[in-house]
């Protein structure tokens, strides 16, 4: 049965790259060379291997990855620009790389290191000719142009020619041009990679406002984790093509290992430091350092009342590692592929 | 189909070396032609009216044919380098129809500006009315379907960089072959008979020769009926080849780094 609108569908997506092997991969040499243009040997690279995934109506899902793991091959899949090897995806309903002209009327994409604006037209120019490519009246138009332009401004140089924009313009430019037919789900590929903060922050708004107003069902690649801890409730981790946790944002300190830590200075430092539930990382005359000890399951709340009851605390805080790290040490601990297996 | 205009016109200053690059050639070519016809009166049944009148008409062809638009990195090889090509695929128009509607563009826009240069030749007397209506009628025609024929082989170039990325060697190639082979260089007429009879049987001399000589009187009217079967043949060819390119490139797009 086909799913509703602003669902997003995938069940064992993979995707193979078959490339030529050259010459310079085979060693090299005038022969090899020869070898290479007459019986090329063809080397297939899998891009995306066994992905399910589920998106719900107004919901926003960052896909987080490093470099090559396969996050905007997973995207271009999705969004019916590539076509799946094996198993199958379903946006809005829709099969998108086989029905790409009615999947194009339900979604939108930004492609944050390209652009899909016209690059000697004033920005203006190319959402007019969007316009009328998506058969937009221009009541609805201009009633978009309007809403868009309050959080991204877009007046202040959508006269200017796209190969001349900085790159924060162009993607709010993007942005604007992406979400123009009003479309239930939207794909965004780094769309804030390259920018500064101030910009940053004006997107995240509008990404913000898109999900919660008017409850666009998001899929999001970024490698910036501030942009994934303000936005996104969910994440999904990619490497090797494969989805290796799917779940609450905060859970990925549990698949990491780090967890929350307490800082607390005392008026003095006891011979034997004894606190139920939590061991000393850190000492630093009377600067210690506590974290959970293994098996313990004291909540931050209950490891401060046990750290004020057993020492003499002048000050006490707690501390949560940030996305950035939880991120590195998964992929670093190799955790997430464990977890996965 | 506004956006060749609206990206030429909003950029006046790139007009004029196209402009000034033309009206050069079209000098050259017409004293070229009028010395070479010096002490001839006839020539590979061409008079020097007929011979200038098709040669200078082959340069307005190459010149006009397409519009430029590497400059604008808005060509197949460059979309599919930038990865930009991908966002075909997302529009509701398809990438054959979008292909077309722009190929309509360039040529709404670069025919005016052909169309132009012709009344001004014609007006100066650099170039003569053709001998008949009947034959201006034919010349239409057949050039219409010429233009048809020209766009399915450039579609084909294009859509060769969904198998190898780049096509500089096939676009050189096509620009060659469709200068030479069409008639824009030089009128066919005056190659020796073997080439003519291969290029009989290649598409490019029904892009351009056939309607220049029917304009010229160099081809009689009453060859109209074949000379259109054989452009609506090669038409058709075309369209299905490219018909079958289009699916399979659409089935194996791949889109350039992340």
């Amino acid at each position: 049965m086909p799913s509703a609108a602003g669902v997003v569908v995938a069940e064992n997506l993979s995707k193979v790259f078959y490339t030529r092997a050259g010459a310079h991969t085979n060693g090299g040499g005038f022969r090899t060379a020869i070898r290479a243009l007459v019986s090329p040997e063809r080397v297939a690279k899998s891009a995306v291997d066994g992905v399910t995934l589920r998106v719900e109506p107004g919901e926003l899902l960052a896909l987080l990855g490093p470099n090559g793991a396969g996050k905007s091959t997973t995207i271009k899949l999705l969004c019916g620009i590539l076509t799946p090897t094996s198993g199958r995806v379903e946006v809005n309903g829709v099969i998108p790389h086989q029905d790409r002209i009615a999947n194009a009327r339900k979604i939108g994409a930004v492609f944050g290191q390209r652009t899909q604006l016209w690059r000697d037209l004033p920005a203006r120019r190319s959402l007019e000719v969007l316009r009328d490519i998506y058969g937009l009246s221009a009541a609805d138009y201009q009633a978009r142009i309007k809403e868009f332009d309050e959080i991204l401004e877009l007046r202040e140089f959508w006269d200017t020619r796209a190969r001349q924009l900085s790159l924060g313009q162009r993607v709010r430019c993007d942005l604007a041009a992406a979400l123009l037919h009003d479309p239930p789900v939207v794909f965004l590929d780094e769309p804030t990679i390259g920018m500064d903060v101030v910009v940053k922050e004006q997107v995240r708004e509008f990404l913000r406002d898109q999900v919660n107003r008017r409850g666009r069902t998001v899929l999001l690649t970024t490698h910036d984790m501030t942009e994934v801890a303000r936005l996104a409730e969910r994440v999904a981790l990619i490497d090797h093509g494969r989805i290796m946790y799917d779940g609450a944002t905060g859970g990925l300190r549990d698949l990491a290992g780090v967890t929350w830590q307490v800082h607390v200075t005392v008026e003095t430092v006891p011979a034997v430091i004894d606190v139920p539930g939590m061991r000393v990382t850190g000492a630093l005359g009377e600067f210690l350092t506590f974290v959970p000890s293994d098996g313990s399951e004291l909540t931050p709340r209950q490891a401060v009342r046990q750290l004020i009851e057993h020492l003499p605390v002048t000050d006490i805080r707690v501390e949560e590692p940030d996305l950035e790290d939880v991120m590195r040490a998964v992929f670093a601990s190799g955790g997430a592929r464990a977890a996965a297996e | 189909m506004r956006i060749t205009p609206l990206t030429e016109l909003t950029q006046a200053a790139r007009l004029l070396p196209p402009l000034a690059m033309v009206v050069t050639q079209l000098a050259l070519t017409f004293w070229l032609w009028h010395a070479l016809y010096h002490g001839v009166r006839v020539s590979a049944g061409l008079d020097v009216t007929q011979a200038t009148t098709y040669a200078l008409l082959g340069v307005l062809y190459l010149q006009f044919r397409t519009v430029d638009r590497w400059s604008n990195g808005d060509t197949m090889v460059q979309l599919m380098m930038d990865g930009t090509i991908a966002f075909w695929f997302l529009r509701p128009v398809s990438p054959r129809r979008y292909y077309l509607i722009r190929a309509a563009g360039d040529l709404a826009y670069g025919g005016a500006l052909a169309l132009l240069a012709y009344a001004v030749c014609l007006g100066i007397g650099a170039m003569a009315s053709p001998p008949s209506w009947p034959a201006f009628g034919a010349a239409l025609l057949t050039l219409a379907l010429g233009l048809v024929i020209t766009y399915y082989l450039q579609l084909i170039v294009d859509l060769m960089c969904f198998w190898s990325t780049v096509n500089d060697a096939a676009v050189t190639a096509m620009s060659f072959a469709s200068g030479l082979l069409a008639g824009a260089f030089a009128p066919i007429w005056f190659f020796p008979s073997w080439f003519q009879r291969v290029n009989e049987f290649l598409p490019f001399q029904s892009t351009l020769n056939i309607p220049l000589s029917l304009y010229v009187g160099r081809l009689p009217v009453s060859d109209l009926g074949v000379q259109v079967a054989v452009q609506v043949s090669w038409c058709a060819a075309l369209a299905l080849l490219t018909w079958w390119l289009w699916r399979r490139a659409a089935a194996r797009v791949t889109v350039l780094g992340g």
